[in-house]
């Protein structure tokens, strides 16, 4: 609670801040592809270094970022050593029965750049653009999709009316927890079956609660005569810059080279 | 009489050191003797919630101490079983159910308790049977299909089943209609009728308070206003002032008269002696034509 | 034709073994610009009749008509549900966005306007609320008042011509229930809207011109608030008193003094009665 979570949005005046969600989803996109097509492990070097330069930029704290990492580090460390010992090859060293490869390590290697740079472009991503600029973003990217019927903005709904409820659910559940703990449910029972019976004790009340709401809103929705329309309202934020079109440019042709090579 | 609640120079900050740090309770002195009600009223944010979560050890003061049956609830060891003595009913109690009958939802405290099936058997029937509820007829029902105002009931009575010392209700009138209302305030009449039992309500609303209290504690922004029994509170004009339009019917109409600097013949204690009152000033004002 | 008309309305709920008969032969008619109030108790009907007037539920026997328009006709709901509007008890539950103007966006959205005119009723909806400055923050944000403002507010920006509130101040503090119900006074005056309030608590309904008493289902008792709660021994039979202001006046009428202004407060009758 006293740390920033990880991957939530933090105000700031950066370039980066200032882009158009729709450019950020745009490149985190050419990032994924371009990543995932290359094998070059210079080049993905480079584009950590691209990464670590954008992060830079936006007044990101790198301590945060790297406090982050951490979270991460054991999928990381398995990935890689995974990669280096079920990889068939040249064998650098053995361990009993394992033995790790040349080809195993490179493999590894670029595995864990890949990751490491997904990692780091969704959390600036979601870093430096609010929760409803992202989903005006997706939701305008996405509209085209209800040609061939799929229902975009309903998903969007669903994503809007989360952000909506997440914090009241949490905060309902602390509250819940409040309430059971003065009926003396234990969190740090040493018998797990007591402790289960006290989660469940917030869990049933919460769903209740929660089953409660959504019957609430849908009547609510109803009301006000929702008939799945697009969000215009929220999309009307959105604007191209120069600094947008010049972004997403440079990117194609990162990308295009990662291909290329 | 014995102090039970005593609260010294208790001061609390949430989120201490972080952006999001706010001073919730400043300072404040209260003492509560066995057996008395307090009425706390303050508005939203001040603080009252908060108090009512010092006192049975939930979270636990910045700075000063608060005793409550004098354990220092400082003292983490402590803490840890005063709920035992310190019944909290939360807001929207009914919230908080979860078993699926009503007998287990009301002896799921006592089960904490490690009492033998007897006894908590005997205690949920007790428990029931006080907040006006037919233990026989009630305790195989699942409570999801009872109507809010008896799911909180069952929900109170799971915590009275634990015969608290003190009992602590979070806006117990919130949401309920005149006739729930009412049910409410039997509830706890009969509470105070024993005089060993000591009961703090908390409030947005100072009609129910003062329809029950005899020690009234306000809180303004984390500070305590006033503290004191409750006739002492109608000579303090600048905070009657402040409330004017939510004092009972009653009192309202003896404010308004001592606004008027018109003395009144006699106390005022409920409406149809305020009506009389009037009658009598509006007889007098004949008089003098 | 103008008017919310109530013919010979029942609906009854099945449950597990059997009908409960949740409204019986109501009719009555609102007419456009009036102020009603509905008073019950729990489980007399009233948050039944709120759900049948947009359509929500659908009455079992009789016929509900919006502006001639009946609700049991699917083309005319969106309609009907752009004319009468609806603000729930609960505060939080009636909230769908996560950010204050879009809520109130979201109504006017629906009914497919242009963003301009979006903007503009947004921004008119806000300051009759007096919420401008909240206008960017999250609704968890607030206090319960301030999110029932936003409900009222979001409910207003669809420009209805009938406003129906179901208990929207009993979940409320009395400072936020006192700021509610005068901003319905003003939108009732000011704007003409039609206000139908339905509460449990008959202070609540002190600046309706008519009331409506229900009990278990049928219309108890009919009148101007005078008329109703001038006679408590028929209130106090269903279990409801009438407000402390009301006992005062029949008090004083009983004494043969008649009362004659309208006062709107206990401060202000008492202030009266001392300048005599």
């Amino acid at each position: 609670m006293n740390d920033i979570k990880l991957g939530q949005y933090v105000h700031g005046n950066s370039l980066i801040h200032s882009l158009d969600p729709r450019t950020k989803i745009i490149c985190c996109t050419f990032i994924v592809i371009g990543i995932l097509s290359s094998h070059n492990f210079w080049y993905l070097l480079a584009f950590l270094g691209l990464i670590l330069v954008a992060i830079k930029y936006s007044g990101t704290p790198l301590s945060s970022i790297w406090r982050s990492m951490r979270g991460i580090r054991y999928l990381l460390l398995i990935t890689f050593l995974f990669q280096a010992v079920l990889t068939q090859g040249e064998a650098v060293f053995q361990v009993g029965a394992l033995s790790v490869t040349r080809e195993g390590v490179v493999i590894g290697l670029i595995n864990l750049l890949r990751l490491v740079i997904l990692f780091l472009g969704s959390i600036l991503l979601l870093m430096t653009t609010t929760p409803m600029k992202l989903s005006a973003g997706l939701e305008f990217l996405l509209l085209p999709l209800n040609k061939i019927k799929i229902p975009v903005q309903y998903f969007t709904t669903i994503i809007s009316i989360a952000f909506r409820f997440i914090p009241t659910l949490v905060e309902e559940s602390l509250s819940i927890k409040d309430a059971q703990r003065s009926r003396g449910a234990r969190f740090d029972s040493p018998k797990i079956l007591s402790n289960l019976k006290s989660y469940l004790a917030i869990l049933i009340p919460l769903l209740a609660s929660s089953m409660l709401r959504a019957e609430d809103l849908a009547e609510a929705m109803d009301s006000r005569c929702y008939g799945g329309n697009p969000n215009q309202y929220r999309m009307r934020t959105l604007k191209y810059d120069r600094v947008d079109i010049y972004l997403i440019i440079f990117m194609a042709i990162v990308l295009l080279a990662g291909l290329l090579i | 009489m014995s102090k039970i609640i005593d609260i010294k120079d208790l001061s609390y900050i949430y989120l201490p050191g972080t952006a999001y740090q706010q001073q919730a309770l400043n300072n404040i002195n209260i003492s509560l003797n066995q057996g008395e009600l307090l009425g706390l009223f303050g508005g939203n944010g001040s603080g009252k919630s908060t108090l009512a979560k010092l006192l049975n050890g939930l979270i636990y003061p910045t700075t000063g101490r608060v005793t409550v049956c004098g354990i220092d609830t400082s003292i983490k060891a402590l803490r840890n079983d005063l709920w035992k003595k310190v019944g909290l009913v939360f807001q929207y109690p009914e919230q908080q159910i979860f078993e699926s009958n009503v007998y287990d939802e009301v002896a799921y405290g006592l089960r904490n308790l490690d009492l033998s099936e007897s006894e908590v058997k005997s205690r949920v029937y007790e428990a029931l049977k006080r907040v006006g509820l037919i233990p026989n007829s009630m305790v195989n029902l699942s409570p999801v299909k009872l109507s809010g105002g008896v799911r909180r009931r069952i929900a109170i009575a799971g915590i009275l089943a634990l015969e608290p010392e003190i009992l602590v209700m979070d806006e117990p009138m919130a949401g309920l209609d005149p006739l729930g209302q009412k049910l409410m305030l039997d509830i706890i009449k009969a509470r105070q009728e024993n005089k060993t039992q000591t009961t703090i309500i908390i409030s947005h609303n100072l009609k129910d308070i003062l329809a029950l209290a005899d020690k009234i504690a306000i809180l303004e922004k984390g500070y305590l206003v006033f503290y004191g029994e409750v006739p002492e509170l109608l000579n303090h004009i600048d905070i009657l002032s402040k409330f004017r339009l939510e004092l009972p019917d009653y009192l309202q109409v003896a404010y308004a008269l001592n606004a008027r600097g018109i003395k009144t013949n006699s106390e005022i204690n409920n409406l149809h002696e305020a009506g009389l009152e009037l009658i009598r000033i509006i007889s007098s004002q004949k008089g003098k034509f | 034709m103008d008017g919310i008309q109530l013919i010979d309305v029942s609906k009854e709920f099945k449950t597990a073994d059997s009908y409960k008969v949740a409204l019986s032969s109501i009719n009555f008619t609102i007419h456009e610009g009036e102020y009603i109030g509905i008073l019950g108790l729990n489980q007399s009907g009233k948050s039944t009749l709120a759900r049948l007037l947009n359509g929500l539920l659908k009455p079992t026997r009789g016929r509900v008509l919006i502006n001639g328009m009946d609700t049991d006709s699917p083309q005319q709901l969106k309609e009907i549900r752009q004319l009468l509007g609806i603000v729930f008890p609960n505060p939080d539950n009636q909230l769908i966005c996560p950010i204050v103007e879009e809520e109130i966006a979201f109504g006017p959205e629906n009914l497919g306007l242009s963003p301009s005119e979006v903007h503009k009723r947004v921004s008119w909806a806000l300051e009759i609320v007096g919420m401008q400055e909240m206008r960017n923050h999250a609704p968890h944000l607030l206090s319960g008042g301030q999110k029932q403002k936003v409900a009222l507010a979001s409910v207003l920006a669809m420009e209805p011509s009938y406003l129906v509130l179901d208990e929207p101040t009993s979940m409320l503090d009395p400072l936020s229930r006192r700021e509610v119900l005068e901003h319905l006074r003003m939108i009732n005056q000011e704007n003409h809207m039609t206000i139908i309030l339905i509460s449990h608590n008959p202070e609540d309904l002190m600046d309706a011109k008519r009331l409506i008493v229900l009990n278990e289902g049928s219309i108890y008792m009919q009148g101007t608030p005078k008329e109703v709660y001038g006679d408590m021994g028929k209130l106090g039979a269903v279990g409801l008193n009438p407000p402390g202001l009301y006992q005062l006046i029949q008090q004083l009428e009983e004494e043969g003094y008649r009362i004659d202004d309208n006062f709107e407060t206990i401060p202000q009758l008492v202030e009266k009665i001392c300048q005599k």
